[in-house]
């Protein structure tokens, strides 16, 4: 198990994620967001399965394996999600869980030119954000946007580092003209 | 002569790699810098075999290099804009700013989603201690990505 902290919001407010959970595996950071883009991933958390010979054999599930309540705190367990990791660690190879070449190709999809403008565009307002230049790097998280409209990682990172109301956030997430938030998740039985 | 006259600092940043330019000519979307700058600034010089970095050389036509020097101010300047473009890196510019943002080449990004083997990668721990991905070979990783927000 690795997790990674997709996340430019600083170190202080990933540790207080990390040491709450007290894990045993490792806890990566990620500020730049750059090994997110290496997988492609557009919206967390999402979830890439690695056998022992470094093959990916399912990739970018959007899970929630463990979901709280914001009022009462009470928490469910995403059991289907968590029973098809419990077969692949199992039964390996022979896991009924494990996904097709054309469904690995169909999550990850390859980046296009225009993925990397946006890719630019974001990594460029994260830098210009953190020296003070908010109005500038609002411009280039706004072409992100353009450029990569199903990319929620950026819009949500912009989101959290620009202070966007909720009201904001809510619309932007339930505008019918929007890509999915999180595609279905597919365990194919 | 097409061009501007006047040259200032910018900063660049190559592949995360950030650093300051004293002398540029930024023109529209094209960034000129003194060719003898260009190694400390982009981490690429130019050869006699083409564009190299380290190992990594791009060839050009004797076209593509005229197309990309120029002599100015009593100096030889090469258009790292255009080089971009050959080689399909992501640029992001910020003229307030004076920034200017270019990407990993495109046999690099085209790379990320090829075939089935997961990419490699390093990153840190909270406390500084680098990790990475091929150090798990000959176990399973179940690969979390998540964010605070």
């Amino acid at each position: 198990m690795v997790t990674i902290a997709a996340d430019a919001s600083g170190r202080d407010v990933v540790k207080q994620w990390i040491d709450a959970a007290k894990p045993s595996h490792w806890t990566l950071l990620d500020p730049d967001l750059a090994v997110a883009n290496l997988y492609n991933v557009r919206n967390v958390p999402s979830a890439f399965w690695i056998d022992e010979t470094g093959r990916i054999v399912r990739a970018n599930d959007p899970i929630y394996a463990l979901r709280r309540g914001p009022a009462g705190g009470d928490a469910s367990r995403n059991e289907p999600y968590l029973n098809a990791v419990r077969d692949w660690v199992a039964n390996g190879p022979s896991s009924k869980y494990l996904a097709d070449d054309a469904a690995i190709e169909k999550r990850r999809r390859s980046a296009s030119f225009g993925d990397m403008e946006a890719l630019a565009n974001f990594e460029l307002g994260v830098y210009l954000l953190r020296r003070g230049h908010s109005s500038s790097a609002q411009r280039h998280f706004d072409r992100a946007q353009e450029l990569a409209p199903d990319n929620w990682t950026y819009r949500r990172q912009a989101w959290s580092l620009t202070g966007a109301t909720r009201e904001t956030i809510v619309k932007a997430i339930r505008d019918p003209a929007a890509p999915a938030f999180y595609p279905e998740l597919d365990l194919g039985d | 002569m097409v061009g501007p006259t006047a040259d200032s600092p910018v900063t660049l940043i190559v592949d995360g790699n950030t650093a300051a330019a004293n002398r540029a000519l930024p023109h529209g979307e094209d960034l000129w810098l003194p060719l003898d700058d260009l190694l400390s600034a982009t981490s690429w010089e130019l050869k006699p075999e083409g564009v190299c970095r380290g190992e990594t050389c791009v060839p050009l036509s004797s076209s593509q290099r005229a197309a990309m020097l120029r002599e100015e101010q009593a100096s030889t300047w090469f258009n790292f804009s255009e080089f971009a473009r050959l080689i399909e890196a992501p640029v992001a510019v910020d003229h307030e700013a004076r920034t200017w943002y270019f990407g990993p080449p495109g046999w690099e990004w085209k790379s990320w989603s090829e075939g089935r083997a997961a990419p490699d990668f390093t990153a840190p721990d909270l406390t500084g201690q680098l990790h990475s991905l091929h150090d798990l070979l000959g176990r399973k990783v179940f690969l979390l990505f998540w964010a605070s927000w």
